[in-house]
């Protein structure tokens, strides 16, 4: 909603200026998003001498002038007829930005240079045309900016409403909210309409037959008007608040919405069959152009003006192009009416069409308003349009509304806000703002909420109102006492948030993508066509197509967040997410909300340093990553298995595994799969491991109990075997706890080889074992014999040879 | 005797000052202490001296080889300790071996910092679903169907039922449905707004907060958010609450804290104003405790939510919204 200060002055005799009344306006609730003085744009518009006129080489019409700016003389192409030497005129310089949008350049017209460009008054929009360019004043300072000569300045005041105050969609709305916090009385519009000897009803007749929808509806009726275009003021107070003028009839109705907020209509009076109107639902009418020469299609359930035979207005939204205002118009009948807002709604809505009627209809109008909201239209169309008003209108008021009568508890409120407020005081407060209150005993009064405040219904709405007027922050600040015991503990969040924090200090970073992918995501990872993956979550609207779907993983963003990154050369990454993924049901169940933890390395394992050559990361630093979290966590006997190939498409065959606990699965860790890697335009390999969290996070022990620090020194001994390359070497960590020796402390595989001398298809893997007794010192005789059994077992299971 | 026994122990003192290595003090241990050193033959000599004179001198030479014995190993302790430290040092201008760091995202950040604040105070942390039903996310929340105050949030819908929340308000409807007054809660997380430009993304996150109790005020949801900006920010940092409007509280407030940027002086950040809008809140609106069954008779409550890439971009002068879902690294790596 907007209103320019001198508009609103109109109504409301304020000296304050306007920063100060939108300071005022935001803190009483009407946030005021900007103020901009609507004639700023003169700052470039000089007060010039025209020195010299020649006339245009190449243009009859045109001429050449030498203009003086006080500090340039500039050569301007000018067509005006009025143009004389000597001359002070407004010069608009390159820059300037002219009503309506066009910002002005520099350049040649029709070969002659042109430094700016002289304007008339409606260039500049101040004034009507009066035979070309502006004449000014010779008394004027050449070169001052013409707002500061001519002393032009209105400031437009930008509200930011909220649906709960549609009084305010009117600018005496908002001179009621100034005059409130200023101790003023607003100045309404006298409404009178001349006397006319024929009554309206002897033309025409309203029938409302759909009540429920429509509780009102006026109508008046002018004769003999001209159709044409406005005066400038009427012009220039629509436009000042960014309305385009249309014709005099129009923008009456217009100005008269700005005014009072109350929308109003104008039908060409003999495009009406039989010269009436019906107020009905559309039922069967299928089809209607509105005024915009659009054809909306209708349902059974939407409300129509008709007259005698056919629809000729969807109500509260727009008219028709059937009974469109046009030059031959003469007769005009004005429409004021309340339409239901939650129908108009629907309406706008379904249609698409969001107009400034539908748009206070929607949130409530003033159903006191109406009659005075066209009696002051009548009125302007009479002078304006040069129309005869016919005597009388017509009020079909089948709903009559009767204003709320509130009953407002003192202690009730003032324990709401906070406050000690006195019984009078809260009366003086609601007063201010158009309330009517009595007394009902020491503790309550009985409120009269006026009509054009819809929102106001319930006690409550009445406290904020007090709330409001002393101010909220004159309401004092006081400390509530909170009690020791708390609610809900929540593991959940703690335990996530330790997760992280072991992952960043394992190098990861985190990263936070958009929790809505491609619809292409589910192929880009070759996800089969029955994977459960792919039950995801459409959104009905999204913005872009890469927003499409809810993800049912999260490895998309980081696949693209790596991209992205590798674009711009950071090309070593090792990040992380935890969020939500949302595996979809049937239409009308919330889908699965699953939280995961994925993680994604590439590219170096270390940045290039003095001390270590760079080395590209490979699967066992991501393993070691995983196996330091599950350590971190204290989470013990978590094992992976290899993956069957394509069990996870996404993966690289071989290199990758899932990840478990007892018959848990938790998720999985492997290399990307390089179709995958194309698909998102990587060109390096990269690894990725998936975890569910609300699995994991529950496994994390409560109580770890620790173990006493050993007395007794250890023995270590070092094994090496050669065993097929075929055997995985973690299988003999497993032999070898399998045996279950106590004196076992443990075993580390320390050494990996293959190639000469040890034989193709064969490696040798070291393994270092510490022995240690918990009650005594160990000699080699201690522990001869369980290593000898050691080393049996693991030749013997891994076909294994010992180096030669 | 050639010299006194007083001259002897001041040369071998003086010897010992000069010596610089383990083989000089070898040198005048033997050529003072040695077999034939001038200390042992001294002693060796004190026999041949008057009788009157032995003992004095025997035991004064015998207090000289004994502070001898002992400087000499004093000093060849400390030559042997300089030996250990090496001459040259190391070039400690060389970067040394940084195991690398991981960076926690700003907005899990601050909003963990937003959770420890009222943590503090004893409000409990809930989590809730992101796609959420009309009811919770509207309906209960006093936002009729086909009203107006829809239009407030753009909403990203799944099915004419089901949408992406909007806000984390629906978990005030669900934490009341499970728990009865009293009642503190905050609840983060990820809401979804059909919205993108310089100062939208479609995914963002809030803090919802909660409070429900006996003869709570509007002063204390004031006393409250006072706590948590000075927490937030700084103990200086000016608040004032002005009306609003939202469906689901009344008397509705939008907080502003003084510009972080300028002071109030007016910047870019803060259009001019001076003020800086970070959370809106309200006294909980008697219709929301009815859907949920609370005794409006007996109970009050506020509730807030706050912006959490707001107040990120605040703290940490990050002037582009869109930089936290872009996750460049060297973005998350400042933090
Ligand atoms: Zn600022």
């Amino acid at each position: 909603m907007k209103t320019s200060l001198s508009w609103l002055k109109e109504y409301v005799d304020v000296e304050m200026d306007a920063s100060k009344i939108a300071d005022a306006l935001t803190m009483a609730g009407l946030e005021v998003e900007t103020v901009i003085d609507r004639y700023a744009f003169l700052e470039t518009v000089v007060v010039a001498r025209i020195l010299e006129i020649k006339p245009h080489k190449n243009a009859d019409k045109l001429r050449v002038c030498t203009v003086d700016t006080g500090k340039d003389k500039l050569n301007i192409v000018c067509g005006a007829p009025n143009v004389q030497e000597g001359m002070l005129v407004p010069l608009a310089l390159p820059g300037t930005e002219l009503p309506g949008g066009v910002i002005l350049e520099k350049g040649k017209i029709r070969g002659e240079v042109s430094e700016g460009m002289i304007c008339s008054k409606k260039e500049l929009a101040i004034g009507e045309d009066d035979g070309g360019i502006m004449v000014l004043e010779p008394h004027l300072t050449i070169g001052e900016p013409l707002n500061n000569a001519l002393n032009l300045c209105d400031p437009v005041i930008e509200i930011d409403l909220t649906p709960n105050r549609p009084d305010c969609l009117g600018i005496i709305g908002i001179a009621r909210e100034v005059a409130a916090f200023e101790n003023k009385t607003v100045q309404k519009p006298e409404t009178k309409l001349p006397n006319a000897l024929n009554h309206i009803k002897n033309f025409t007749s309203v029938t409302i037959e759909d009540p429920d929808l429509c509780p009102r509806y006026a109508a008046c009726l002018l004769t003999d008007i001209k159709v044409g275009p406005s005066p400038f003021w009427l012009k220039d107070r629509l436009q000042s608040v960014g309305l385009k003028p249309i014709n005099n009839i129009v923008d009456v109705t217009n100005f008269v919405m700005m005014e009072t907020g109350q929308p109003l209509h104008a039908f060409d009076f003999d495009n009406l069959a039989e010269n009436r109107i019906v107020v009905k639902r559309a039922k069967n009418n299928k089809t209607f152009i509105t005024l915009d020469e659009k054809e909306r299609h209708l349902s059974a359930d939407m409300l129509m003006i008709c007259d005698g035979q056919k629809p000729v207005a969807l109500a509260g939204v727009m008219g028709g192009l059937n009974s469109e205002i046009e030059e031959k118009t003469t007769r005009v009948l004005i429409e004021s009416a309340c339409f239901n807002p939650t129908s108009i709604r629907k309406t706008a809505k379904q249609l698409g069409l969001h107009s400034d009627a539908s748009h206070r209809f929607e949130r409530g109008v003033d159903p006191d308003g109406t009659v005075n909201a066209i009696l002051r239209a009548a009125q302007l169309m009479a002078e304006i349009g040069g129309g005869q008003p016919v005597e009388g209108i017509i009020d079909e008021h089948p709903k009559p509304s009767s204003p709320h009568i509130i009953t407002l508890g003192i202690p009730d409120t003032n324990r709401l806000i906070g406050t000690s407020l006195t019984k009078e005081k809260i009366e003086s407060l609601l007063k201010s703002i158009g309330f009517i209150t009595a007394p009902i005993d020491e503790n309550a009064i009985a409120v009269t909420v006026p009509l054009f405040r819809v929102d106001v219904s319930k006690p409550v709405d009445l406290m904020e109102e007090v709330a409001r007027c002393v101010g909220y922050n004159h309401i004092p600040t006081s400390f509530p006492l909170i009690p020791a015991k708390t609610g809900v503990h929540n593991p959940h969040i703690e335990r996530r948030s330790t997760v992280k924090d072991i992952l960043l200090g394992l190098g990861l970073t985190e990263t936070v993508n958009y929790s809505f992918v491609h619809e292409l995501s589910c192929d880009r990872l070759r996800l089969a066509e029955n994977d459960p993956k792919r039950n995801r979550v459409k959104i009905l609207n999204p913005l872009t197509e890469d927003q499409a779907v809810m993800r049912t993983s999260l490895l998309p963003g980081l696949l693209e967040t790596a991209r992205r990154n590798i674009s711009r050369q950071v090309t070593s990454l090792k990040i992380f997410e935890t969020g939500k993924i949302f595996m979809g049901k049937d239409a009308i169940t919330q889908p699965d909300e699953i939280e995961m933890v994925t993680g994604l390395i590439t590219g170096n394992r270390e940045r290039m340093t003095w001390h270590a050559d760079p080395q590209t990361v490979d699967f066992y630093d991501l393993k070691g990553i995983l196996e330091s979290l599950f350590e971190s966590l204290h989470i013990e006997n978590i094992y992976i298995k290899k993956c069957l190939s394509d069990q996870y498409p996404y993966t690289r065959p071989g290199v990758s595994a899932t990840i478990h606990f007892e018959n848990q699965f938790l998720g999985l860790l492997g290399e990307v799969h390089p179709e995958v890697l194309a698909n998102y335009n990587l060109k390096q390999s990269a690894f990725i491991f998936e975890i569910n969290l609300d699995s994991l996070l529950p496994l994390i022990p409560v109580i770890k109990s620790s173990a006493d620090i050993p007395k007794y020194p250890a023995i270590t001994r070092d094994i090496t075997i050669i065993i097929s390359k075929k055997s995985e070497a973690g299988q003999i960590l497993k032999t070898i706890d399998n045996l279950n020796d106590k004196l076992v402390e443990t075993v580390q595989l320390f050494d990996v080889y293959e190639g000469k001398p040890i034989p193709e298809g064969r490696r040798s893997i070291s393994i270092r074992i510490t022995y240690r007794s918990q009650d005594k010192t160990l000699k080699d005789k201690n522990i001869n014999g369980i290593h000898q059994k050691i080393t049996d077992t693991l030749l013997k299971e891994f076909d294994a040879t010992l180096p030669v | 005797m050639d010299k006194n026994i007083d001259q002897i122990h001041k040369e071998a003192l003086s010897d010992l000052a000069r010596a610089i290595d383990i083989e000089s003090i070898d040198a005048i241990s033997t050529r003072y202490l040695g077999r034939k050193g001038i200390i042992t033959q001294f002693l060796r000599n004190v026999s041949s001296l008057p009788v009157e004179e032995r003992p004095l001198a025997g035991k004064k030479a015998n207090e000289v080889k004994q502070i001898l014995s002992q400087a000499l190993a004093d000093a060849e302790k400390k030559i042997k300790a300089q030996n250990l430290i090496s001459d040259e040092g190391v070039d400690i201008s060389l970067p040394g071996r940084k195991p690398e760091r991981g960076s926690l995202h700003p907005v899990s950040r601050v909003m963990q910092e937003i959770c420890n604040i009222f943590s503090r105070m004893g409000f409990d942390i809930a989590e809730g679903p992101e796609v959420e039903t009309d009811y919770y996310n509207f309906e209960a929340l006093n936002f009729p169907k086909d009203h107006p105050a829809r239009d407030m949030q753009d909403t990203f819908f799944v099915s004419d039922d089901m949408i992406l929340r909007t806000h984390t308000s629906p978990m005030q409807i669900r934490m009341m449905e499970k728990k009865k007054p009293p009642l503190r809660l905050i609840a983060p997380g990820k809401v979804y707004r059909c919205d993108s430009d310089i100062t939208h993304t479609p995914m963002f996150h809030q803090v919802e907060g909660l409070m429900v109790d006996k003869n709570i005020s509007f002063g204390d949801l004031k006393g409250i958010l006072t706590v948590f900006v000075h927490q937030m920010f700084d103990d200086q940092t000016n608040l004032r609450f002005r009306p609003s409007y939202f469906p689901f509280t009344e008397p509705s407030a939008e907080v502003d804290i003084r510009c972080v940027i300028c002071k109030g002086s007016g910047c870019r950040v803060c259009s001019d104003s001076g003020w800086l809008e970070i959370l809106g809140s309200g006294m909980v609106h008697p219709n929301v405790f009815e859907n949920v069954g609370y005794d409006t008779s007996k109970y009050t409550g506020f509730a807030f939510g706050t912006g959490v890439e707001r107040i990120a971009m605040l703290k940490y002068g990050i002037n582009d919204l869109r930089k936290f879902y872009d996750n460049d690294l060297r973005f998350l790596g400042q933090f």
